[in-house]
């Protein structure tokens, strides 16, 4: 990282250790920011901002330092984390702008659909405990387009692994999914209809 | 030479006043009262106790100026709350220095707005009434007969200095939004002062609807609310003809 | 002198059959009582004898705020109106309406906490405040007219800062179930008719003083932000809805409704609302969308902005700007409102053509408030619609009424769903025109003994959640299992109470609701999971006790109990805990006087104990548990039959209750037999005095 500076080219200690402090910064707060809208990064994605920003200059093996360094400062910072996804590829984000939970999601976003659907619905009814609208694999951070969607739920019902997965409707027909593992049927449904219908009723 | 000494002690008193801490020489002190009416602004008390000689004229501007969304505003009065029992120890939103609940039934047209107007009662749009801190000529300043509203660093706020406020109010005709405040306990009279650059109001407001900004000209981007009717001190108007005489 | 904190100083007594108008010192008198409920409690204990009906010149009405009122402590814009009740049935009882909105702020900053209102104007009036300048206005001009019309020309006189609490028509018509407004949307119910039975038209409040706080401004200023930096949104929901990315959980059903893409539409321009990360303490506005939250997605687009009390940054109130109503039912094209004020129409209708969340749903909300909020009819927390759908659909109107007036109202347009049918109902209820206006007025007490109905058959209704006396449940058994039942005992209305349910729905996961119970009332066994009910036991019966408290204290402060108390926060950092002693530091800065949270709770214990004498003294028995803290049958009633505590049941078990009605007796120092507190209670809480007229009257166990 860095270009040379000071006399003939070369670098004092003080002088690396300054740039290498303002580039983990940049860094940071780059990552940081991401975050906050819901964004996890990678190296690549860093690389081309802080190219088009004028941190750095394309040079041979600049890529390659950059996730070398990238490493070494979520390594040192208590604030960044790396998760890898399905490919191995590591992404970043900032505990300070970003749940574990959603940067989990947005991981498994990537990967197979059908694996995030699941562990959603086997969480939620284990932990809370409760069932899933259905709906919210469209919005935000899932994004699951309607297609995919019923593709999975195809696919939960024929599945062996999935078979702990279950639907369940509510009197005014949003449909909701929970595991069989963790919520009976009866407990499910009332849930659902507590959720969708019974709080509202009573404000 | 006694003259002299007044105008040092004069001089200490406002540096007092403003937070600044040197001690000024002979010389320095005659470096001040030589330039013009520019730099007076920052002697307030010099000025005053120079009588007829040097009445206050602000000509600094201020650095800094709350700037108000009404779209957001949500009618909570937090701001004011803020202000009052942040600054003052008592909640008076009479006396908030931000100004919302006067608008906030039935918008600044007042209750002839009936319901199709602003406000709760109408569209539901709150406009937050805020002091512009006026370039000059500033006009609460200009009216006080006491030289009693100041500039004060960091901020270039203008601000009622408690020492020379006799709570005549003429200041309250002066401003053409209404912003001066009275406080009914002190028996003078008050204003925004941008909390000295970190504006409470701007802090408490939940809706976002309140920034804190670098300072531009609003007086002529919002319409006055009053016709003022206080006249300039006569003192001060003699001064006009120092810097604008044909 | 140093000026008094928290407190104005002065209570307001006006005599409206003399015309005499005077003060008492606050806190000479009142201090121990705090304010709100609790002077209300106080004068009608010490001034209205038992015997008393609501519409009696002797009949009081007490609107008192709390030390709290009118400063920058979140959600202090409550007023609590006590009186004699005229829906409550079969004897009317003491209890109090709330109403929010600025009326509170304003009485406070005019120099009071609280005005007396007793006797009856010979003509109608309205009261004026003006700071220490307090007179009484001929009302005339202003009968007849409704809530919005008074409003203005109250204002007209004030000046447009001017709070002003008016009744409609309803309350004019001595229609028990009557609101008197403040601020466009509060409304206090039960109201309406007492003032109307006063001639008392409208209250109007102009305050240009201060409130003061006795302690160091800094340290209240900690305070403050410490109490915001804890907060939900609506209900102290500290869970959004969705997955957002700050957010640790995430859970469907809660009042955070905040997220990239859910904009105000109707603002001009829009404004989305974002994330709304919970350090972020200048977004607290845009969490909570009532609107979104009750009438579903479609209503974003509607939204103007939130709307609410004095002081509050949590917005639980939404203002509409549906512009088709204009043209299609000549209404103003903006109306606003919360929960079962917003629901007003909607709740009517067994159905709408395109379903519950569709736009007639909205349109129907719409018309009801325009209505109902200018007319000023009460809800009785949604009870009258529920009334009205049963009655309808089993026959019962047809049955009661008289033919002409059956084929008077068009039957055809309310099966269909269809919003106009409000403009034939709800102006004939404010004015009692014919059998089923006068009769769904009356409350439901009185309408079932007026039609000859056994209470009997509304006490089994699974849906219609009538509870006793002429009202329903309020968070009960759904919420809370039996800490949810027990609370629902107590008053002589519907409870009101939202401790327990805040906290319940808070979206947490349940284990750390478990977490956070131990620390509160002592074991993780305090709470259960949503419908995985477990018997009683000790612990439900601390936070039964804990719940009604923290209610009344609220309703004395000047704190909203649909906030409060903040037992958990939205922060990861505090392990999601709130604070439980939120109110006694904000008491003590504010007031100067020093209490912890166990001796203001204490105080609040006094409180709610001097409701619990005049419910008896004016029953006049102790039998309280058999007599007055009945549980209708519907609670214990499974329609699938499943068992008690077994999972998808929040049905509960009757021997479980009699167990649970002990321990709560118990933890209140009540005799466990009537349910009646026993001697050495009311010595201990202060309120000794009041022994000897109630053993005299065999009111002891």
């Amino acid at each position: 990282m860095g270009e040379g500076k000071g006399e003939g080219g070369k670098e004092s200690p003080v002088e690396k250790q300054n740039q290498q402090d303002a580039a983990g910064l940049a860094v940071t707060d780059f990552i940081r920011r991401r975050s906050e809208a819901g964004l996890l990064v990678t190296a690549e994605e860093i690389y081309g901002e802080f190219l088009r920003m004028g941190i750095l200059t394309e040079k041979e093996n600049q890529p390659a330092e950059l996730e070398a360094f990238l490493k070494k400062t979520v390594k040192q910072n208590e604030e960044l984390k790396e998760v890898l996804d399905g490919k191995g590829l590591s992404h970043y984000y900032s505990v300070q702008s970003m749940a574990e939970t959603y940067a989990r999601i947005l991981i498994q976003r990537e990967g197979d659909p059908l694996l995030l659907m699941a562990e959603v619905i086997r969480e939620n009814s284990q932990r809370y405990p409760r069932p899933v609208p259905l709906n919210i694999f469209e919005d935000a951070p899932f994004e699951l387009t309607p297609e995919q969607i019923l593709f999975c739920l195809k696919k939960m019902a024929d599945e062996k692994e999935y078979q702990d997965i279950e639907q369940t409707t509510t009197s005014i027909g949003t449909v909701f999914l929970y595991s069989r593992q963790y919520l009976e049927p009866d407990h499910a449904a009332m849930l659902a209809e507590w959720l969708d219908v019974g709080q509202s009723n009573n404000p | 030479m006694g003259h002299e000494n007044e105008k040092q002690e004069g001089i200490e008193q406002s540096l007092d006043f403003l937070g600044l801490d040197r001690s000024y020489s002979r010389r320095d002190f005659l470096r001040m009262s030589g330039i013009t009416v520019v730099g007076i602004s920052a002697l307030g008390a010099l000025g005053a106790k120079a009588g007829k000689e040097m009445p206050l004229i602000i000509m600094d501007q201020a650095e800094g100026i709350v700037i108000a969304d009404p779209t957001k505003c949500v009618g909570c009065r937090r701001c004011e709350l803020a202000c009052t029992e942040f600054n003052d120890g008592k909640a008076s939103p009479t006396m908030a220095r931000i100004k919302v609940n006067r608008n906030l039934n039935f918008g600044a047209k007042g209750i002839s707005g009936g319901q199709r107007g602003q406000g709760n009662w109408g569209n539901g749009l709150v406009v937050q009434d805020l002091c512009k801190q006026c370039p000059h000529p500033v006009p609460c300043a200009n009216a006080c007969p006491n030289d009693a509203i100041v500039v004060k660093p960091p901020t270039h706020a203008r601000v009622v200095d408690p020492k020379k406020c006799i709570g005549c109010k003429i200041c309250q005709r002066a401003c053409p939004w209404e912003m001066m405040s009275f406080d009914s306990d002190t028996k003078q009279a008050t204003k925004c002062f941008l909390c000295d650059g970190n504006p409470k109001c701007v802090e408490a407001c939940p809706a976002e609807a309140l920034i804190y900004v670098a300072w531009r000209d609003l007086t002529d981007k919002i319409p006055p609310r009053v016709v003022p009717t206080a006249p300039v001190a006569p003192a001060k108007a003699e001064t006009c003809n120092e810097c604008h005489k044909k | 002198m140093a000026k008094q904190g928290g407190w104005a100083g002065k209570v307001l007594r006006v005599d409206l059959s003399t015309g005499r108008i005077s003060t008492e010192d606050t806190v000479e008198k009142y201090k121990d009582y705090l304010g709100g409920t609790g002077i209300g409690y106080k004068v009608i204990w010490d001034e209205v004898s038992p015997g008393t009906k609501p519409f009696d010149p002797a009949n009081k009405l007490i609107f008192g705020v709390g030390p709290l009122a009118g400063t920058g402590a979140p959600c202090n814009g409550r007023t609590a109106i006590t009186t004699l009740w005229p829906t409550c049935w079969p004897n009317p009882l003491v209890a109090s309406g709330h109403m929010g909105g600025h009326f509170a702020a304003e009485l406070k900053y005019a120099g009071y906490d609280a005005i007396i209102i007793e006797g009856k104007a010979d003509r109608p009036v309205w009261l004026s405040i003006i700071d220490g300048k307090v007179e009484i206005k001929d009302a005339r001009p202003l009968w007849g007219q409704g809530i919005r019309r008074t409003t203005l020309e109250v204002n007209q006189q004030l000046g447009p800062e001017a709070s002003v609490a008016a009744i409609g028509q309803a309350g004019e018509n001595l229609v028990p179930m009557s609101v008197v407004m403040n601020s466009y949307s509060h409304s206090a119910g039960g109201i309406g008719a007492i003032m109307g039975s006063k001639n008392l038209k409208a209250i109007g409040v102009r305050g240009t003083g201060s409130v003061y706080i006795a302690g160091n401004k800094e340290e209240w200023e900690k305070v403050i932000k410490l109490h915001l930096s804890l907060l939900g949104a609506n209900n102290q929901h500290v869970v959004p809805n969705k997955p957002q990315p700050w957010a640790e959980y995430y859970s469907a059903g809660t009042r955070w409704v905040a997220a990239r893409g859910n904009k105000w539409g109707a603002a001009d321009p829009s404004i989305d609302t974002g994330a709304c990360d919970p350090h972020n303490l200048n977004r607290i506005a845009y969490r909570t969308n009532n609107a979104a939250y009750f009438l579903g997605d479609r209503a974003w687009k509607y939204t103007v902005r939130g709307n609410g009390c004095a002081s509050c940054p949590i917005r639980c109130h939404t203002m509409l700007k549906v512009p088709a109503v204009a043209s299609k039912y000549g209404i103003p094209e903006v109306g606003q409102n919360t929960c079962a004020g917003l629901n007003f129409g909607r709740n009517f209708f067994k159905s709408f053509p395109d379903g519950p969340r569709g736009e007639t749903a909205i349109e129907a909300c719409m018309v009801g408030m325009h209505l109902a909020d200018d007319l000023g009819i009460w809800c009785n927390y949604g009870q009258m619609q529920r009334d009205f759908v049963k009655i309808y659909y089993d026959g019962i109107i047809k049955n009661k009424v008289s033919e002409a007036e059956f084929k008077s109202y068009s039957w055809d347009k309310y099966e269909k769903g269809d919003p106009t049918f409000l403009f034939e109902l709800l102006p004939r209820i404010a004015n009692k025109e014919g059998e089923l206006a006068t009769a769904l007025g009356l409350g439901t007490g009185y309408m079932l003994e007026r039609w000859g109905i056994p209470e009997e058959d509304w006490r089994k209704d699974y849906n219609l959640v009538y509870w006793k006396m002429g009202h329903p449940k309020h968070h009960s058994n759904e919420d809370a299992g039996q800490c949810g039942v027990i609370i629902n005992t107590i008053y002589n209305r519907d409870v009101q109470c939202h401790s327990h349910s805040n906290f319940i729905r808070n979206g947490l996961p349940i284990d750390v609701q478990k977490r956070l119970a131990a620390e509160i009332w002592g074991s993780a066994d305090a709470v259960d999971a949503a419908g995985a009910y477990t018997p009683m036991n000790v612990y439900k019966a601390k936070m039964a006790k804990w719940s009604l408290l923290r209610k009344e204290l609220h309703d004395c402060l000047s704190l909203c109990n649909w906030m409060g108390p903040w037992v958990a926060s939205p922060l990861k950092e505090r392990g999601y805990r709130g604070d439980d002693s939120i109110e006694s530091l904000l008491y003590s800065i504010a007031t100067g006087d020093k209490k912890s949270r166990e001796e203001l709770d204490k105080v609040a214990e006094r409180i709610h104990l001097l409701h619990r004498a005049l419910t008896i003294r004016d029953m006049g028995t102790k039998e309280m548990r058999s007599q007055h803290d009945t549980i209708p049958d519907w609670v214990f009633v499974d329609k699938s039959n499943k068992p008690p505590f077994t999972k998808g049941t929040i049905h509960m078990d009757r021997g479980d209750i009699e167990k649970g009605m002990d321990m709560f007796y118990k933890e209140l120092g009540w005799d466990e037999a009537t349910g009646a507190p026993l001697a050495e209670t009311y010595q201990k809480l202060g309120l000794g005095y009041m022994i000897a007229d109630l053993g005299k009257k065999g009111l002891l166990p």
